[in-house]
């Protein structure tokens, strides 16, 4: 899931790919709250994921979305 | 006339001629037409524009950055960068307080409403993007602008159709006279060859329909013109009070020394017929100038090559200018930068009078035989004194800028 996500980030918000650990904050990744709205949308869009933009928000880093987004999955 | 002039110190463009002053100027001296069949209007009635070339927002912004700003934004930026170099400011270091942002813009982000619309027909209103609004808005175009250089003084843009850079350059010029900054960044900048728009102005009868001939179309003061061709990019002048811009040594490549604004009150699109709107804005600028109208030597027409502006600003020049002025439309190259056209050509005929060159007026074959003005042909060398630069907008709207060497 990490490297789906990352690919996301990378492929469709053109974030820098040497910028994408587990250990990165939002604010690493240079994501603002939009980004995290727009963020959402495509998660939803390309795999189906329903997770909110508070959600993300609240992950500390990106190993936390992608634990968000495997629980979810998981549900799915 | 001295205590109502403004330095122009910098200038960025970005325009169909190239992105970058250099590129632009050869472009338009050189007499090229740049209008072309463009892939994004195939299945419109109207088929050419003239477009940026070659402008590649990723490398010259960046991926991450690029992606978020609709292209008129993205163009703003690129001259803005451009003219602040040229100007030799450091936004590390200025007094970001006293610098304004005055730009002029028709229509902000039509291509990034007209995707979102999409979207939303096509899944909905939770798919709709976030940025849609930041991204379109007009204003955003000055905001972008203040928070990528820390421009922190006043900070708006101007919607005046196609004479909103003309506008702005004006407006950003009494500022400076109020005192209320000390360095502006003005001009203009426009995105609207889309689909829907460009159906639009073709429903309107507006547009040149020379999709067999492209390079044709936009044909200034000839007799065969049949319309305009949108064109896309932006123009960033920097202007400073020449007393300021004298005491740190910058470079004056010219300056504004009127300023002169109309509306017609006539009809949403059609000029007045004998150009009273423009005849009265010429006159303010004139006179904010202290200036003889006899004292006029160039004008930058508006010239779209639509019949009816170029028979009603050629008339309101032959009655009212009486010196001779050697007049060029320099959208016979550029086509119709709309909203940007003002700011475009205002640098460009600070260049004008900066270099004693007038560029061309590009496809002027025959002179339209109800048109009594003297129109450049080929590029002409002659020292400049006094320069105007004309624009006219539908809504009515008129602004002229009366432009003087260093």
């Amino acid at each position: 899931m990490f490297e789906q996500f990352k690919n996301l980030l990378v492929n469709k918000l053109k974030v820098s790919p040497d910028l994408i650990t587990p250990e990165a904050t939002r604010e690493d990744i240079e994501l603002d709250s939009l980004a995290v709205v727009e963020l959402s949308i495509m998660l939803e869009a390309e795999f189906g994921l329903q997770v909110t933009d508070d959600e993300l928000l609240e992950a500390e880093n990106v190993g936390a979305m992608v634990a968000l987004l495997e629980e979810r999955g998981a549900k799915i | 006339m001295a205590a109502t002039d403004v330095a122009v110190t910098g200038l960025g463009l970005v325009t169909p001629g190239g992105v970058g002053l250099t590129p632009s100027w050869a472009a338009v001296c050189s007499g090229r037409p740049t209008a072309a069949l463009d892939p994004v209007l195939a299945d419109n009635p109207v088929k050419i524009s003239s477009r940026v070339p070659d402008f590649d927002a990723e490398a010259l912004l960046g991926a991450r950055r690029a992606l978020r700003l609709d292209r008129f934004i993205q163009f703003a930026l690129v001259a803005a960068r451009e003219a602040l170099a040229d100007a030799r400011l450091d936004p590390q270091t200025w007094d970001g307080a006293r610098v304004g942002v005055v730009l002029g813009c028709g229509d902000g982000g039509p291509a990034t409403v007209e995707a979102q619309h999409e979207v939303l027909r096509t899944h909905g209103p939770k798919r709709v993007s976030p940025l849609l609004l930041p991204m379109q808005l007009p204003n955003m175009l000055a905001g972008q602008l203040a928070i990528e250089y820390g421009a922190t003084g006043p900070n708006l843009v101007v919607s005046t159709a196609c004479a909103s850079g003309t506008s702005a350059v004006g407006l950003a010029r009494d500022l400076l006279l109020l005192d209320r900054c000390d360095i502006v960044l003005t001009g203009g900048s426009e995105a609207m060859v889309t689909p829907l728009v460009m159906a639009g102005f073709a429903q309107m009868g507006a547009l040149s329909g020379r999709n067999d001939d492209p390079a044709s179309a936009s044909r200034p003061f000839d007799a065969d013109r049949d319309g305009f061709v949108a064109a896309e990019g932006a123009g960033i002048l920097v202007l400073e009070r020449p007393r300021d811009a004298r005491a740190r040594g910058a470079r004056i490549r010219g300056r504004v020394v009127g300023y002169g604004a109309s509306s017609d009150a006539h009809h949403v699109t059609s000029p007045h017929p004998q150009g009273a709107g423009i005849e009265a804005a010429v006159a303010a600028a004139l006179h904010d100038a202290d200036a003889a109208h006899s004292a006029v030597q160039h004008v930058n027409a508006h010239g779209t090559s639509t019949p009816l502006n170029d028979a009603a600003e050629a008339a309101m020049i032959k009655r009212v200018l009486p010196g001779d002025p050697l007049v060029t439309s320099t959208k016979g190259v550029t086509g119709h930068l709309l909203g940007a056209a003002g700011a475009v050509e205002a640098a460009l005929t600070v260049l004008t009078v900066q270099e004693g060159l007038v560029p061309p007026t590009a496809n002027l074959c025959t002179l339209d035989p109800g048109i009594d003005i003297k129109v450049a042909d080929t590029a002409t060398v002659m020292p400049i004194d006094l320069a105007l630069s004309n624009s006219c907008g539908f809504g009515g709207h008129n602004a002229v800028l009366a432009i003087a060497p260093a």
